[in-house]
């Protein structure tokens, strides 16, 4: 039984931000559990920052994760990843990708973009531990550069934190996508995965 | 894994599904035979997980030109006898206001349930706005549910209540319920489909003044039924704890974040709390029991004080003396969260806090100044840049001739375009609701002497755009109205509408245009562009604003987003455009700087493509002052 295990996902639109919480979604109730989440769609399509939550457990109610109860928070680029930080609780984990993106305002010249150093300080001081991966390196090595969010899902499972087993999330990817796709998506888990188990040891 | 899809006959199973999609499961369970929706964030999933399976089930969907509309597509069916829906966002409840009014006299002979998604904190709305108030004005029930299961249940009651006391139910959503995710436990579905007819009563059915005075008492019994009947209706649930001092009444979703709160602060055998899922009309014995056993009362409700306003008059009515607390401490702007009721709660329980919320709150104001704003824009390729370009570089040729300093005045309406009120386009002015940038621009050119070019998109202007635009022929209005057809409803999710050609479910119709209509209108100056031909969009457009009365000009380009699927589908390939850098002048900005389109990005000093962003459109191509962005 699991009372309470907040993921948040935090990216820009067009990152695959809401496929991974629907995978989440669907292994967590094929493992039993009780799911709650929300999401802000609207104009997330157009460029905006995106976030979606997962909860598992029987203690959650709400589609939103109480600030100061987020267990893993997915940066899936660095400055939404900070962005959300305040969510995180104090045994917090944060997975990063270190890619940015850069929005059309810092072109612009409206606003300026943070250096990583700033952010994995600011996340640092916040967060209980701090990995950091470059998705789209392990992507391209996976087959696919299109499988960054499929690596970055690989992470989140590979800090042996979640309930979910992986063998059901594993599932769940082979049943979303078809031929070429499938096996890449497979392999981006792993190394995802694998590349958290070794840093988290 | 064998996936169970939304149309599963499988009770007792269970599925993941977004909100809107449980609803829509809901009416699904409940035979639903007739549903009609305009699309609107956060509403738009509803109907269009209906249309996915209407062939297979048999159910009659369809986008309708517009929520006044819908809701009279619903009541039609209704009246005949068949389960009925409508759904809309909270501002399209507005549009159908006239039908809904006095829809509630009619009563329900077909279940007949109205789904309106209201929107906390405004995240893709005009406004935030309570639907309750308007629902109660109507004398019309409303069903508010606690959790994306409760709203899957809740609908296929919803059905059955309406026919029992034969009144329509508004239920009511918000984002985070339709938005919301969540495993939800599959009921069996009614396989009924009945064959409607329409029993002639004009005493019933034709609203001259009298049938109004004949009906409204009628009316008020069926209300008086349900207020007697909420007391025992599942979604209204009092649990009383020993020697509670404090009460709480949470509403609707509220439900959720005041249970996780009062386990948060660990005082859950503490309080008493009411669960309301119909806070109109109240379960009013269950509030009064809960007033007379406690000291205080906390009304926990996302945005108005709704309930908090009709416990405070149940007090009074019943000479309880308890304070009651509702927007004094739970915030009446934005969603609600568990933190916000944990804070209120701790407030009048005076607990201490689970959590150092003032450190979070220091902590988000440390990160601020760090975050590169990232509002959504119009996207690579989009032809609303391009139709901006134009309007924008017309507009400012012509109001130099109105005097020095003047400024064209830009009325805009709700969609993408709405987008370009930043910078670089700024070329939106107002935004209102719904076709009102032709109305505003009647208005605004009485009122200055400034060019005045109003634009709206293809799906507004079926939906609320052709009545002003006969007012500003009628009037003879000096205006230009500028219709941005990108041959979709786009921003909620590309739907089809009555310009497109074909309906909800994929079949074949009339595709209507907007420069039909126009000059069927009786507008004498009508031409149709190509935004991407810069130069001669923006001549058509400078000749329309020259031209004396009400001129239309159409501008023409599919949603970028649609283009680049059906290229993908065919297996075209998208050329995208790169800047030659010998040829480019470092000092010049005028790509970033005129067009704001992300796929243009900087890399130190130059100026480079995103290859992987760019759609080919060619528009940095025709601006560039140097000839210096060519394709590959």
């Amino acid at each position: 039984m699991v009372k309470e295990f907040n993921i948040l996902l935090a990216g820009v639109g067009g990152q695959g931000v809401i496929l991974m919480s629907e995978l989440l979604g669907r292994s967590a109730i094929a493992d039993g559990f009780k799911v709650r989440g929300s999401e802000i769609l609207g104009m997330a399509v157009r460029g905006g920052s995106v976030t979606s939550v997962i909860r598992i457990g029987d203690d959650v109610y709400g589609p939103l994760i109480p600030q100061g109860k987020c267990d893993v928070l997915m940066g899936l680029e660095p400055s939404e990843g900070l962005r959300n930080a305040s969510y995180l609780s104090r045994s917090g984990w944060v997975i990063l990708n270190t890619t940015p993106i850069i929005p059309f305002t810092v072109s612009l010249g409206q606003s300026s973009y943070p250096s990583l150093d700033q952010v994995l300080e600011k996340l640092n001081s916040i967060a209980h531990k701090v990995i950091t991966l470059n998705a789209a390196e392990i992507a391209k090595e996976a087959g696919s550069l299109l499988s960054a969010n499929v690596v970055m899902l690989g992470a989140l499972f590979g800090t042996g934190l979640l309930p979910i087993k992986i063998s059901t999330i594993k599932d769940s990817i082979e049943a979303r996508f078809s031929g070429k796709a499938a096996p890449i998506n497979i392999k981006a888990f792993d190394l995802g995965c694998q590349r958290v188990q070794k840093a988290a040891t | 894994m064998k996936e169970l899809t939304i149309s599963a006959d499988a009770p007792g199973q269970r599925l993941f599904v977004l909100g809107n999609e449980a609803i829509a499961r809901g009416a699904i369970e409940a035979g639903v035979q007739v549903a009609a929706a305009y699309p609107g964030t956060p509403s738009s999933e509803i109907l269009e997980t209906l249309t996915g399976v209407a062939k297979e089930l048999g159910i009659y969907v369809e986008w309708s030109v517009n929520e006044k509309t819908a809701f009279e597509v619903a009541l039609g069916a209704s009246i005949c006898g068949v389960r009925a829906m409508a759904s809309m966002k909270h501002v399209g409840l507005n549009v159908a206001h006239d039908p809904f009014m006095t829809a509630s006299h009619i009563g329900a002979k077909g279940g007949l349930v109205v789904v309106v998604a209201d929107d906390p904190w405004a995240w893709s709305s005009q406004n935030e706005q309570d639907t309750r108030y308007v629902a109660e004005q109507a004398y019309m029930p409303v069903l508010e549910p606690s959790s994306v299961q409760e709203a899957k249940d809740m609908m296929v009651d919803a059905f059955r209540l309406s026919e029992e006391f034969g009144q329509p139910f508004l239920f009511r959503s918000v984002t985070r319920i339709g938005h919301g995710r969540s495993d939800v436990v599959l009921g069996p579905i009614s396989r009924e489909r009945r064959k409607g007819a329409l029993k002639k009563n004009p005493s019933w059915l034709v609203y001259v003044p009298r049938t109004a005075r004949i009906n409204k008492p009628l009316m008020l019994e069926r209300l008086e039924k349900i207020r007697k009947a909420a007391n025992t209706l599942r979604y209204n649930q009092l649990q009383m704890a020993d020697k509670a001092k404090l009460g709480i009444i949470a509403c609707g979703l509220s439900y959720s974040y005041t249970m996780e709160a009062v386990k948060w602060l660990g005082i859950e055998d503490k309080v008493s709390i009411l669960k309301i899922g119909t806070p109109y009309p109240l379960p009013e014995e269950l509030v009064i029991k809960l007033l007379k056993s406690v000291q205080e009362i906390l009304v926990v409700e996302e945005l108005d004080s709704f309930v908090e306003l009709h416990v405070k008059a149940l007090a009074q009515e019943n000479n309880v003396a308890v304070k009651i607390h509702g927007k004094d401490v739970v915030p009446r702007i934005g969603e609600l969260s568990a933190r916000k009721v944990t804070e209120a709660i701790a407030k009048l329980t005076k607990s201490k806090l689970p959590v150092d919320f003032a450190a979070l709150d220091k902590f988000e104001q440390e990160v601020a100044p760090l975050l590169p704003a990232r509002p959504p824009a119009l996207c690579p390729g989009c032809p609303h840049r391009a139709s901006f370009h134009a309007i924008t570089t017309a507009a400012r040729r012509v109001a130099r001739e109105y005097g020095e300093g003047v400024e064209p005045i830009y009325p805009s309406d709700i969609g993408c375009y709405t987008l370009a009120v930043n910078p670089p386009q700024q070329a939106v002015d107002t935004t209102i609701c719904m076709g009102g940038s032709f109305g505003m621009a009647c208005g605004i050119v009485r009122a200055t002497n400034a060019p005045v070019i109003a634009h709206m998109g293809d799906s507004t202007f079926f939906h609320a755009g052709i009545p002003p635009l006969v007012n500003a022929v009628y009037n003879k209005a000096n205006v230009t109205m500028v219709v941005l057809d990108n041959s979709a409803t786009a921003m909620t999710g590309f739907q089809p509408h009555p310009g497109t050609g074909y309906t909800a479910t994929g079949e074949e119709t009339v595709a209507l245009k907007p420069e039909d209509v126009a000059r069927g209108c009786g507008v004498q100056f009508v031409e149709v562009v190509n935004p991407f031909d810069l130069k001669a969009a923006t001549d058509s457009i400078e000749k329309a604003i020259r031209f004396p009365g009400p001129a239309v000009v159409v501008s023409r380009a599919l949603c970028a987003m649609i283009e680049l699927r059906e290229k993908r589908k065919k297996g075209e390939k998208v050329v995208p455009y790169h800047i030659d850098q010998d040829k480019c002048s470092p000092k010049c900005e005028t790509c970033i700087k005129v067009l704001g389109c992300p796929a243009i990005i900087r890399e130190g000093d130059k100026k480079v493509i995103d290859a992987s962003q760019c759609t080919g459109c060619s528009l940095c191509a025709q601006v560039c002052p140097y000839k210096a962005i060519v394709q590959e």
